[in-house]
């Protein structure tokens, strides 16, 4: 490691403010960051740890949403009733996120915000039609992913917590990479009255997106069979020494398929 | 009466160096404490062919704390470890055959130093033609690699034993397919280490190395260095693994030698995961033709193959492992006929080596393979169609290998009973699958690399007043037990408490020279060797209990722990009191005990002949339970059936460990394991690219184990560590074709692969169907 300052805030507000001031990085559980920082791909002069930040912790319901801090770890989220309840995808996507050490350091803001191609938390976003909350406003999920780890965020903004509505069926499928159990492919499938959401992470050379194809069949007919044969467009999908565009492009189909046959059980 | 009889053959113990291992106590050579040691690092060719033109070190050289730096200059000796194949050097001289060719290399007082140095070094080529695929390197007007090696051919094998001809014109059905395996690697744990001390004042050097071949090293360091052997120690601290990735001596090794001396100092060199897939020595990319003649009821009456592989940039063990793939087509099964036709062609990629069941894994694959294939044809069971062929020992094969025990019946009886066979094959859901692989093995090559006269393996015991045992040896225990082994063969002998016996390994200062760990020689030379030594010892020990116990030698019963005259057991001596006599008037006590493959054992007159002899070959009958997803294109292997003839299991525990190692490496050879090359450049060097299996992808692998008891092995034991390998590629493609009715041809079995065949069946039966409108397709 290299030498840097590092911050402790108490507070959103000072968090907010501390960022703004030394132009630095936030960090949450650190997963991504400190393996980037090791490896020099990022070598941040000031680190704001929102570790004390205890208003950015828990999970609650309003409404008919379920309301995720964005310093919960993927563990808690696992395991909290809850969710467990509301949105059982949810909580068996952040399950299945990484291994368990990451799981218990790593926290939901914290994997929004760094936008990883092949993260799984920004399909259960996308593909919920959930709302990211700041200390500045609230960004649709449409709206906050903008690219290959590039989101709406501003440089002094930070998330504050999720809005997950609970859909009416839902789930997550991925293709994990054998080596690192990454996702070469997964896909979020939700269905609730304002429709049916397909959202792919791990394939997009741009990120996670939706795919419309396969969203429009499935609002005719939420059933496996109505995605049978759909062809995702290659143009905008990774190649990469994992797996081909063409790869990608039928993982996609056959998981959605899966996926489901699975929200359905 | 022999009460300690198999207190030490036949004993399911842990290893003997497992508790150091386990408990983290293990120094391996990257462990080793030496604070006042350089880093060693190598700077490595970007090109994967070119002369060299200049090389300019001197800003390198600049830098402070640089202690020292070293080029093609410091040594103009090539090596290999075939004497007949020497062209390497440990940097390279003139030209860079591949991209990652250590070119030079820097000993710097710490890391990073080391690190940008190499980057104030400057190299400029005139680039040349480069050639990835042997097809690229062998056509007319390619620029060789090797001046004296036409069309970039290492070395070209035409074999023909029996009427080949005479043999398909006999066969009812005639067969010929093509089979491509991708080059593997060994991805052994422990990543590449060494460390040289240079002592400046006495012209003195140790080596520490990971190395499976101490003995190699040292002449091959003498040889480079330009050292007399005598002022060279060589010493093998634990190793983490070999598998063949060690077992010839690498560059790196040379480069630290010559940096330590340069640095008249201590260097110590790790490698990273990158350049142990650049210094890789691994099975060579191969395209395997292979024709086989069958009679009706399933008889092979001829086979003929040809075999072209990607050996990469230099000669190493690549003649012996072209020659292998030819000689191993006999010894497994009654085959009349044979004719083999191998290539080994010179590439600008990383040189392959020696691996983990050495020249046969592939060309036993595309045979077993092919096998199956006509026996469907001909409506015979898989297993069947094996029992038709089979051998009975003792015999000798057209090529001149003597197979004098031969379990491979009882191997196919095991895996047929155990995996339920009969009841479930053919009667799976679809996309579950049973296949059946075979394979053999040498228990050592019969004839070694290096005529010397001296006898193949040697082992002291040193018996002190302490009434302990030691074992010296000089057999190299890469993880694969060889120290346990001897252990247990020596008390099976003299029936001693474990206890009393320590084993010293691979010092050369201390221990006796052995050839090393490789061709799964240990066990059946070094074990007789520890059984002639032991047996020397025991001789001594009944003599002094005589005297002890003033009776004839004839009439003493070794006992083990205590010594008796037989039928007056009153009269007896403890092993302590039995030791105490024994060195009364001589001291301390060595016995040695050597063992030499006999002439008649080491193969065939013809060229090459040498090469698949042994005195004994293991046999291994696999059965692969997989299921196949068609829609994801993943194969998962469920379970695995694997019976191993090893002769005697000296140590069934390991002799397990040994068949699961094996298989599940068969295994990621056959589903996820393949290097790949773009312009030259290693894309997959790191475990991140290269997909060894993980413990989520491991089936659960069960052993049996079949004892012929050889006649020649120690307690009847044969080799156990390598053999089971070559029956997992053929079992798991077996296996998928009986899930989905597809039969592949190309390893590994990758979900993109496996998709694009099943499309290019989609689209051939559509066609099919559009031609015969009316044609309905029968069960697969």
């Amino acid at each position: 490691m290299y030498a840097f300052e590092f911050h402790r805030p108490k507070s959103v507000s000072e968090a907010a403010a501390l960022l703004a001031k030394s132009k630095g990085k936030l960090i949450a559980g650190g997963q991504s960051l400190v393996g980037a920082m090791k490896l020099r791909l990022a070598s941040p002069e000031n680190l704001v740890d929102l570790g004390g930040v205890a208003e950015l912790r828990g999970i609650k319901r309003e409404g008919n949403a379920i309301v995720i801090g964005a310093g919960t770890r993927h563990a808690e989220v696992a395991a909290s009733k809850d969710v467990q309840s509301s949105i059982p995808a949810l909580a068996a996507l952040a399950g299945g996120i990484g291994d368990r050490q990451v799981r218990n350091m790593g926290t939901i803001g914290g994997s929004l915000a760094n936008n990883d191609p092949a993260a799984d938390y920004p399909a259960a976003v996308l593909g919920l039609g959930a709302t990211i909350r700041t200390n500045k406003r609230t960004i649709a999920a449409d709206d906050f992913f903008k690219g290959m780890y590039e989101t709406a965020l501003a440089p002094d903004e930070l998330i504050t917590a999720v809005s997950f509505p609970a859909p009416k069926k839902a789930a997550y499928i991925k293709f994990r990479n054998p080596a690192s159990r990454f996702a070469l492919v997964g896909v979020f499938v939700s269905q609730d009255a304002s429709g049916v959401r397909v959202a792919v992470t791990g394939a997009g050379s741009a990120g996670v997106f939706r795919a419309t194809a396969l969203e429009q069949a499935l609002a005719k007919n939420f059933s496996p069979d109505a995605v049978k044969g759909i062809k995702v467009d290659t143009a905008k999908l990774n190649t990469d020494l994992h797996a081909t565009a063409e790869y990608r492009a039928h993982l996609i189909t056959v998981l959605a398929g899966r996926a489901v046959a699975k929200a359905s059980s | 009466m022999n009460p300690f009889k198999h207190k030490g053959a036949g004993q399911r113990i842990p290893l003997v160096d497992g508790i150091e291992k386990v408990t983290g106590r293990a120094r391996y050579t990257a462990d080793l404490f030496a604070p006042d040691a350089y880093v060693g690092r190598i700077f490595r060719s970007p090109y994967a062919h070119g002369d060299i033109l200049r090389l300019d070190v001197s800003e390198a050289r600049a830098l402070p704390g640089v202690i020292a730096i070293i080029t093609g200059e410091a040594c103009d000796q090539p090596y290999g470890v075939l004497p007949i194949a020497q062209n390497e050097f440990p940097l390279a001289r003139g030209k860079v055959r591949y991209i990652g060719e250590p070119v030079a290399a820097v000993a710097a007082i710490d890391d990073a130093t080391a690190r940008e140095a190499l980057k104030r070094i400057r190299l400029e080529v005139r680039e040349l033609p480069a050639y990835f695929e042997p097809e690229a390197a062998r056509a007319a007007g390619a620029v060789l690699l090797h001046d004296n090696r036409a069309g970039n051919l290492e070395r070209e094998v035409h074999h023909e034993f029996g009427d080949v001809a005479a043999g398909f014109a006999a066969a009812d059905l005639v067969r010929e397919e093509t089979y491509r395996c991708a080059e593997v690697v060994h991805a052994q744990m422990e990543p590449h280490a060494a460390m040289a001390a240079y002592d400046a004042e006495r012209d003195h050097l140790t080596m520490h190395s990971v190395t499976q071949v101490p003995y190699y090293v040292h002449l091959t360091l003498a040889r480079c260095l330009g050292m007399d052997a005598a002022r060279i120690r060589v010493i093998k601290p634990f190793v983490g693994g070999g598998f063949g990735a060690r077992v010839e001596v690498l560059n790196f090794e040379m480069v630290c030698g010559l940096l330590a001396r340069a640095a008249r100092g201590t260097v110590r060199m790790t490698l990273s995961r990158e350049e142990n897939f650049l210094t890789h020595r691994g099975r060579p990319q191969s395209h395997t033709r292979v024709k086989i003649g069958m009679r009706r009821d399933g008889v092979i009456t001829a086979c003929a193959m040809e075999m072209t592989q990607r050996g990469g940039a230099y000669g190493g063990y690549g003649i012996v492992t072209i020659l292998y793939s030819g000689a191993l087509l006999s010894g497994i099964y009654a085959i009349p006929a044979v004719k083999y036709d191998g290539y080994r062609v010179y590439t600008n990629t990383p040189p392959c080596g020696a691996m983990r069941g050495h020249g046969t894994v592939n060309a036993r694959h595309a045979f077993e393979s092919l096998l199956d294939t006509m026996a469907k044809e001909l409506g015979l069971d898989p297993i069947e169609v094996r029992r038709r062929n089979l051998l009975r020992a003792p015999t000798e094969t057209i090529n001149g290998l003597k197979v004098m025990s031969y379990g491979l019946p009882q191997c196919l009886d095991a895996v047929e009973g155990a995996s339920g066979w009969r009841d479930r094959i053919g009667r799976l859901p679809k996309g579950r699958g049973l296949g059946i692989g075979c394979s053999h093995f040498v228990s050592g090559s019969a004839k070694p690399i290096h005529f010397t006269g001296e006898p193949h393996a040697t082992i002291i015991l040193k018996l002190d007043f302490d009434a302990a045992i030691t074992i010296l040896t000089g057999a190299a225990d890469i993880g694969q037990g060889s120290s346990t082994i001897l252990t247990q063969a020596v008390i099976e002998v003299l029936g001693v408490d474990y206890a009393r016996i320590r084993v010293i390994a691979n010092d050369s200062a201390i221990t006796p020279k052995d050839n090393g760990s490789y061709s799964s020689r240990v066990t059946f030379m070094v074990g007789n060797a520890a059984v002639q030594a032991a047996e020397n010892l025991k001789k001594i020990l009944v003599e002094a209990a005589a005297r002890r116990l003033q009776a004839a030698p004839e009439s003493i019963n070794c006992m083990g722990e205590i010594y008796c005259v037989h039928g007056d057991s009153n009269r007896s001596a403890s092993f302590n009191d039995v030791v105490a006599e024994a060195l009364k008037g001589t001291g301390t006590i060595t016995a040695k005990g050597t063992f030499t493959c006999p002439v008649e054992f080491q193969g065939g007159k013809h060229k090459g002949g040498a090469v698949g002899s042994t005195m004994g070959f293991s046999y291994t009958a696999t059965v692969a339970e997989v299921s196949v997803d068609e829609e994801l294109g993943t194969v998962k292997v469920e379970k695995v059936w694997s019976a191993m003839d090893c002769g005697r299991a000296i140590n069934p525990l390991s002799v397990e460990g040994q068949v699961q190692g094996s298989v599940w490496m068969g295994m990621g050879q056959s589903l996820s394991e393949e290097t790949r090359y773009e312009d030259g450049r290693h894309i997959d060097a790191s475990l991140l690219e290269y997909h060894v299996p993980t413990i989520v992808e491991s089936p659960d692998v069960e052993v049996h184990i079949v004892e012929s008891i050889d006649p020649n092995g120690p307690f009847g034991a044969k080799e156990a560590s390598e053999g089971a390998l070559a029956s997992m590629p053929a079992a798991v493609v077996a296996a998928v074709e009986n899930a989905i009715g597809v039969r592949f041809t190309e390893l590994p079995l990758t979900p993109e692969r496996v998709l694009k065949v099943l499309a290019d069946r989609k689209r051939r039966e559509a066609r099919r169907r559009r031609a015969e409108p009316a044609y309905e397709e029968g069960a697969a």
